[in-house]
């Protein structure tokens, strides 16, 4: 009996500052959850979620943040030689909430 | 087809109506005319009856110690592994960083850091270890807990008294016993296999489905006809037919019955607590597990997955091949998801005061091999692993036993599988001194030839 998760997981998100926030996940296939923030297109961190709904990116670096939260989805546990999965991946699953510095 | 502990007994008209009914008391666990001839004769002691629940929470293909429970942030890095340690409620007590919730509830979980046995190092072996206690082989087999369980206390309402969920343990690498049946206590009280997938949309209890084409109607008829049936043979049979004949009844009922599919159906609950345990087939598999319990089951098994191969589980080998469980898949999957499922379960059990009455042990099969194979992953390792209690009266916020440096061997304190069993037993209330089980050929034995970890109930 292979694992399923079924329906989509979904959050919103809040950006006050820098200061994010999010609300509780629904359908939530209790996989990781994770922020992950990019700075000019570039993703610097995916700090773990579940334990804290809140989350302040240390980082002060000049530059355009966007923020989003990502779940893991699991299709299948195949991997490829550089042993990442293959099919197997972090979604959006929250609106995206940008800053600048 | 209707599914009967193991097997599929074909069901379809012009088989008799009595061997239909026969099946579906069969498949729901019940204790039928064992049980009724035990009261009967007094052998079952009602004041026994009020001994605690149990959940017990398999993790099958074992989590690295090293990794998890049993964390050596000092030792060398192919030794350590990749995870850093948390502080927890406890003070002085670290896991792994990715158990989170766990470790804000680590003041009611008693883990036991010194767990070991001296036998192979098959998942099998652990497994009938840790599930009854002893090791055998397919010629002698030893009882499940709640097969012990179910034989001497007994159902406490229409369900079975020992249930497994989501599905039986399947293939794990060798054709040997799981320690998941009833052994010498008889299919009667083989535990019930769920058979289905609670995280799926339209979930149905396969076991309590009835076959293609037979309706309620079509069921009740049979009843009434075997009525009649039996009302003529009454007459001439003796009392314990009787008996039979009421537990077959009764087993109808429970086919039929809109109260045990109730407690079977994971979506009585409202979203919000559904998504708390996780949409995924553990995370409901535990939800259910506490509906059951909540609902009369005595004994409710969750195998936190049936094989080892091409899936994802805590057997990480990091093969390459179907053995390829990594610590990728420990970070984002494993222990997220057991994180989850498993706070939402003793959270649940204590809001609803079920959880001084209901013991959680949380168990597997061996720990994992100390330094990291070749290929980052760690293989299969009986001498020394971590396993945990929490509720019924077990004294949580404690750590029995440890290892040494590098999680090698039991450092003081030293567990083996049968004291945890023994300890299932004491938690559940069950007096090992006092209470005999019946063993082969019915004489009366201990129901497990070691003593509880008196530290667990300080």
């Amino acid at each position: 009996m292979d694992q399923k998760f079924e329906g989509t997981p979904k959050v919103e998100i809040r950006l006050d500052g820098r200061k994010l926030s999010r609300g509780e996940v629904t359908n939530d296939w209790g996989l990781r959850l994770q922020w992950q923030v990019k700075r000019d297109g570039k993703v610097i961190a995916t700090p773990p979620a579940r334990a804290e709904s809140r989350y302040e990116h240390p980082d002060k670096t000049p530059g355009k943040y966007e923020v989003v939260l990502q779940m893991w989805k699991y299709v299948n546990y195949k991997k490829n030689k550089q042993r990442e999965f293959i099919s197997s991946k972090f979604i959006d699953i929250s609106n995206t909430v940008t800053y600048t510095i | 087809m209707i599914h009967v502990g193991q097997a599929n007994v074909p069901l379809c008209d012009g088989v008799s109506r009595r061997s239909f009914l026969q099946a579906g008391a069969t498949a729901m666990g019940l204790s039928l005319p064992t049980a009724m001839e035990l009261e009967a004769a007094g052998a079952v002691d009602p004041k026994k009856q009020k001994i605690k629940n149990c959940i017990t929470l398999f993790l099958v293909g074992s989590p690295g110690h090293l990794d998890t429970w049993d964390m050596k942030p000092d030792a060398p890095a192919d030794i350590r592994g990749k995870f850093k340690p948390i502080s927890t409620a406890v003070p002085g007590v670290q896991i792994c960083e990715h158990f989170p919730l766990m470790a804000r509830m680590m003041d009611k979980v008693a883990l036991i850091r010194s767990l070991h046995h001296n036998t192979g190092a098959s998942h099998e072996n652990g497994q009938r270890w840790m599930m009854t206690g002893y090791d055998f082989n397919a010629a002698n087999i030893q009882p499940h807990m709640g097969s012990v369980v179910s034989r001497v206390f007994g159902q406490k309402t229409s369900l079975p008294a020992s249930i497994v969920l989501p599905a039986k343990i399947g293939n794990t690498g060798t054709s040997t016993p799981h320690g998941q049946a009833s052994g010498y206590l008889g299919t009667a009280h083989a535990p019930f296999f769920l058979g289905s997938d609670p995280a799926v949309k339209n979930f149905k209890v396969a076991n309590l489905e009835p076959p293609k084409g037979q309706t309620d109607f079509r069921i009740n008829s049979r009843r009434n006809l075997l009525k009649q049936l039996d009302d003529l043979q009454r007459r001439t049979e003796t009392s314990s037919t009787i008996q039979r004949d009421t537990a077959y009844s009764r087993a109808f009922n429970l086919l039929t019955s809109p109260k045990t599919r109730k407690a079977f159906d994971p979506a009585e609950e409202t979203d919000k607590l559904r998504d708390r345990y996780g949409r995924n087939t553990f995370g409901q598999s535990c939800l259910l597990a506490r509906r059951l319990v909540e609902n009369g089951s005595r004994f409710v098994t969750v195998n936190h997955f049936d094989t080892v191969f091409n899936v994802t589980c805590w057997d990480m080998h990091a093969n390459g091949s179907s053995l390829d469980n990594t610590y990728l898949d420990y970070e984002r999957h494993l222990c997220p998801q057991f994180d989850q499922a498993f706070t939402a379960l003793i959270e649940d059990l204590e809001e609803r005061g079920l959880l001084e009455d209901t013991v959680v042990a949380v168990l597997s099969e061996f720990g994992r091999t100390p330094k990291l194979n070749n290929r980052g992953g760690r293989d299969h390792y009986p001498p020394a692993w971590t396993n945990f209690f929490v509720g019924g009266g077990v004294k949580g916020g404690q750590v029995i036993g440890s290892t040494d440096k590098i999680g090698a061997a039991p450092h003081d304190r030293p567990v083996l599988p049968p004291e945890v069993v023994a300890s299932v037993y004491t938690a559940m209330g069950i007096d090992l001194e006092t209470t005999m089980m019946p063993g082969p050929g019915s004489r009366p034995v201990r129901f497990i030839e070691a003593d509880p970890i008196k530290e667990l109930f300080g």
